[in-house]
């Protein structure tokens, strides 16, 4: 389709919308220019374009009232280092192109602005490693995820990350029904006759195995589940791991293997020249290198702006998870997601998920929202959550949840992957769009980022001394009377419990500090050890993890922080108040 | 190792029930997952301890130390740094510590005395972002107290149970400025005299029937919102004011810590999250005692002392003879959330009944029924839900009971 005839289709498709929004079309990229009245209505235009057939990307332009304004850091153009390739962003993407990459003989640099991998979408992930069989068919996503899906048992194995294939049901009651305009007995009795045939006919073509179960074998295999099941089939090959243990495994990994991983680094610039990238600066120095690759989830479209790359805008998506206390670990045997008609983009993914340590997790819910700091929980995410899980599992007591957190999925308005290399800018590969299921496809989302750099021409010659291999740490709480005991006798920190919820001891908070990628904040030692999970929150541990990452890192308490910056725990020592008074 | 009696936890409730144990039993060992005894007291430099058994007004470092003193003075096994990992049905329990590794106890009596531990921001559906700067009362009067770092300068505390009420005050001497203290009940949550002293005397702003119902910041804490509640204590849109802060202190109930009573299979009161006990402070395991704030959360600490020695007491006795009888459930009545002990077996000696009002009451009187008949009455001039009512009923009228209610009528 020609420029003209493409950016007249979009004009057709958002002159109800707004008749006065301006429309350019460059190479399949469409761009909106004006006003719109609402954050609702920039969302509205933005997917009636993305929608159109042949359209590559939308660049979102439009204003609206009380829309943020992007602060950039200020950077450092001071030369610190020269990379064949750098790879911005250390979420599970960028981690597993890191790795992946780390097995050719190249100078590789992955930069991350927090303090650690994992901070951004890929933590607060629900953590399936979905099959394809949700997406929407003919997807690059839905294609990466069944391929994705299979290179998981063994990518996890080895990097020792937990990896279970725990199956999921796919349930009707007649709940799923309640929002069609049919009388819900009606739609129901038809539901269960057709959906479990639509879905079995969309597995057998997708080469997925799937299978129906007759009622009372559901019941009989998850006795709690409701009792009000129309239909279900089963899933067995769903799978779940632990998003940012993986993200941390991959890190640890690449960095054995010689990628650098700066953290606390943010891109502020790009350098380009003659249509080609030479550098980008960052809040730590300048770095000299020919070839980018945008991991950058939420950021992406920021991070391509500065190449000159402007090819698609990200729109956040909220998903809010709760998390019960482990006393109910096994209430369930397999997850479980409930099925809702007219199928509805904000009903999309979650359910009753497990999580690699057992944990029943409710959610994710599914916001739009403007801003991109935004993973607050409302009191509505909860009410919703409770509402739409409980009829799955009535009986499951919802005051035992012992958390609730939220992540922003990094949505284009195409609603798929963007993995290409940039129109106009050469060397600058984007991974963007990354939204669900990105977990599940990050595997072949990583191979398919590297073959584009091979198709750009970049030469990746193997590295012999690749080691694919990585081991975590042994953990107090998962090892063995004889084992313990062995540490124990070897160091006495291993017999030393700081956080008594989840029992991990000094001697797995200090393991957590010293490796390929130390943990340096409160959050990392949680997210590599467990300490401060469990149903107490950290409200005993924070103390002396915080004493623990100060003594080891060799820097004062009040230098402790929660996370990134500015996430400060202690605003100085005990009496400073009224010693600043004093001298004040 | 092997013990007559072995205690759990080494807080005041421990360090009573282990010294009671001792004067009746050869081999008592007191296993404690911190460095040190006393468990909270040490943190809890204000003073009002003992003001009961002692008519002493101490600090918490000072009640404990009474007890850790007597404690190393006598025939107890003390292990610090050593945390139970589980207790098995025959009495065996597996802890780890750093310098022994991997051990077992086999005890033939096991008094309880975890302690409770704070609610957390879930567990009150608080919403909102999850900066730093939000803190457990407890965790910030450690932070001050025992690491000696200031956790803010700006609060905002939500809840008036005693740890919050002495955390304003405590705040406020260190040179922070606390901007209220909000409260969801229409009444405090900690006892009068707290009030008077912590809040009234430093002209700290107590908000009755206000709740924080957002967070502001997402690094560190930069607000927080505040409502009035309705009477089902829903927040009254409109009536939201936002607070800059940088710190949120938490103070908004304590729960009996009971994860290792659960795993032992040890039946616990859904009314104070607790073990149900008999009289003797046994639980619902043959030889498994329980006393202090693992039972149920007290006031004061006096009364943890007291309900341990008699766990302390009993444990020994059962580790020589342990003695079955029939029990006599303690039902809660018209205006009682809840009564300890739950259930009472033949009963030798006179039962110290602990039970909470639901509803605040002037000129009540306390009944116990057996049976349907009157046994015993207590007048109190005023009942409270934050204030524990103690009553001790003679034994001789407990005899022969089947069933035993407690209810508080109105004057």
């Amino acid at each position: 389709m020609n420029e003209r005839a493409l950016s007249k289709k979009v004009m057709r498709a958002i002159r109800h919308i707004r008749p006065a929004i301006e429309v350019s079309v460059d190479d399949g990229i469409v761009s909106l220019d004006g006003h719109a009245s609402s954050y609702d209505e920039y969302l509205e235009a933005g997917r009636a374009a993305g929608r159109i057939t042949g359209v590559d990307g939308v660049v979102n332009d439009l204003s609206y009232p009380g829309k943020p304004e992007p602060c950039t850091p200020e950077g450092n153009s001071e030369t610190v280092a020269t990379a064949d390739v750098v790879i911005v962003g250390g979420g599970v993407t960028g981690c597993m192109i890191a790795r992946e990459l780390s097995r050719y003989d190249l100078d590789i640099i992955l930069l991350e602005k927090e303090p650690d991998v994992a901070c951004g979408a890929t933590k607060a992930n629900n953590a399936m490693v979905h099959t394809g069989i949700g997406e929407p068919m003919g997807t690059l996503k839905q294609q990466l995820c069944i391929e994705g899906h299979r290179m998981y048992p063994r990518l996890c194995e080895e990097l020792d990350v937990p990896y279970h294939q725990c199956g999921m049901w796919i349930v009707l009651t007649p709940a799923s029904f309640t929002d069609l305009p049919v009388p819900t007995w009606l739609a129901t009795r038809i539901g269960r006759y057709l959906v479990p045939r639509v879905l079995l006919r969309r597995a057998k073509k997708l080469g997925l195995p799937m299978e129906q179960v007759a009622v009372e074998e559901v019941k009989r295999r998850e006795p709690h589940i409701t009792d009000d099941i129309a239909a279900a089939v089963f899933s067995p090959t769903y799978g779940v791991t632990c998003p940012y243990r993986l993200t941390i495994a991959l890190a640890e990994n690449a960095a054995d293997n010689g990628v650098d991983i700066m953290l606390n680094t943010a891109v502020t610039d790009i350098d380009t020249g003659n249509g080609h990238v030479t550098g980008v600066v960052t809040t730590r120095g300048r770095i000299k290198t020919s070839w980018i690759i945008n991991a950058a989830g939420l950021h992406a479209d920021r991070v391509a702006e500065m190449a000159g790359a402007r090819e698609y805008t990200i729109h956040p998506k909220r998903g809010a998870i709760a998390l019960f206390d482990s006393r109910h670990n096994g209430y369930v045997a397999h997850c479980m997601s409930l099925l809702r008609f007219p199928r509805r983009e904000h009903y999309k993914g979650g359910g009753v998920m497990v999580t690699a340590d057992g944990n029943i997790q409710w959610g994710p819910t599914m916001m739009e929202t403007p801003h991109r700091d935004d993973t607050a929980v409302t009191a509505d995410d909860l009410t919703t959550i409770f509402k739409r899980y409980r009829p799955l599992l009535p009986d499951l007591p919802v005051r035992d949840v012992i958390t609730y957190f939220a992540g922003l999925r990094a949505c284009t308005f195409t609603e798929d992957f963007v993995i290409r290399p940039a129109r106009h800018v050469e060397g600058f590969i984007h991974v963007a769009g990354i939204q669900s299921p990105g977990l599940a496809a990050a595997p072949a989302v990583a191979a398919r980022a590297i073959s584009t750099l091979r198709e750009q021409g970049v030469i990746l010659p193997e590295k012999p001394g690749f080691e694919p291999r990585r081991r975590r740490p042994p953990a107090f709480h998962e090892s063995s009377p004889e084992e313990r005991q062995r540490r124990i006798e070897r160091d006495s920190r291993h017999g030393h419990v700081v956080c008594r919820c989840e029992h991990v001891t000094e001697g797995d908070v200090v393991a957590a500090i010293h490796r390929p990628v130390p943990a340096r904040t409160v959050d990392a030692v949680k997210r590599r050890t467990r300490a401060g999970m469990g149903r107490c929150q950290g409200g005993f541990c924070l103390p002396r993890i915080a004493a623990i990452l100060a003594r080891e890192h060799d820097i004062p308490l009040e230098d402790v922080h929660k996370n990134g910056d500015g996430s400060y725990l202690f605003i100085g020592r005990a009496k400073s108040l009224l010693e600043a008074d004093h001298a004040g | 190792m092997q013990a007559d009696v072995a205690v759990i936890g080494g807080g005041p409730a421990g360090l009573a029930a282990a010294l009671e144990a001792a004067e009746h039993a050869d081999d008592v060992v007191l296993l404690e997952r911190d460095g040190e005894l006393g468990g909270i007291l040490p943190q809890c430099i204000h003073h009002g301890f003992g003001n009961f058994i002692f008519g002493e007004r101490w600090t918490g470092p000072e009640y404990a130390q009474h007890y850790v003193d007597r404690v190393h003075a006598s025939i107890i096994d003390v292990l610090t740094d050593t945390m139970v990992l589980d207790i098995a049905a025959d009495k065996t329990i597996t802890a780890v510590t750093p310098h022994r590794g991997v051990f077992t106890v086999k005890a033939k009596a096991i008094v309880l005395a975890m302690g409770c531990r704070e609610r957390t921001r879930s567990q009150i559906r608080l919403p909102g972002p999850r900066p730093a700067g939000i803190y457990t009362a407890g965790t910030a009067q450690r932070l001050i107290n025992i690491e000696g770092t200031m956790p803010g300068s700006r609060a905002v505390i939500l809840g008036s149970g005693d740890v919050g009420l002495i955390m304003a005050r405590r705040l406020t001497w260190e040179g922070a400025t606390v901007e209220g203290v909000y409260e969801i009940m229409p009444h405090p949550g900690g006892l009068t005299r707290n009030v008077v002293q912590c809040l009234h005397d430093h002209d700290i702003p107590l908000h009755l029937g206000h709740t924080v119902t957002d967070i502001h910041g997402t690094r560190r804490v930069e607000a927080v919102t505040v409502a009035r509640v309705d009477e089902d204590m829903q927040p009254i849109p409109g009536t939201e004011r936002n607070i800059p802060c940088d710190t949120l202190i938490l103070a908004v109930g304590l729960i009996p810590e009971n994860e290792l009573s659960r795993d032992a299979g040890i039946s616990l009161d859904p009314a104070t999250g607790g073990p149900a006990v008999d009289q003797h402070m046994e639980t619902t395991q043959p030889g498994i005692y329980a006393c202090g704030n693992v039972v149920h959360v007290h006031d004061v600490v006096d009364d943890v002392t007291i309900a341990a020695q008699t766990a302390g007491h009993h444990a020994a006795r059962a580790a020589g003879d342990p003695q079955p009888g029939h029990a006599a459930p303690v039902q809660p009545g018209r205006n009682v959330s809840y009564v300890v002990p739950q259930r009472v077996t033949a009963a030798d000696t006179d039962v110290r009944f602990y039970l909470r009002v639901q509803r605040e009451r002037r000129n009540a009187a306390v009944m116990v029924h057996g049976d349907g008949d009157l046994l015993h009455e207590q007048r109190e001039r005023v009942v409270r839900p934050p204030e524990m009512v103690t009553l001790t009923v003679p034994a001789e009228k407990l005899q022969h009971v089947k069933n035993i209610n407690v209810e508080v009528h109105d004057g």
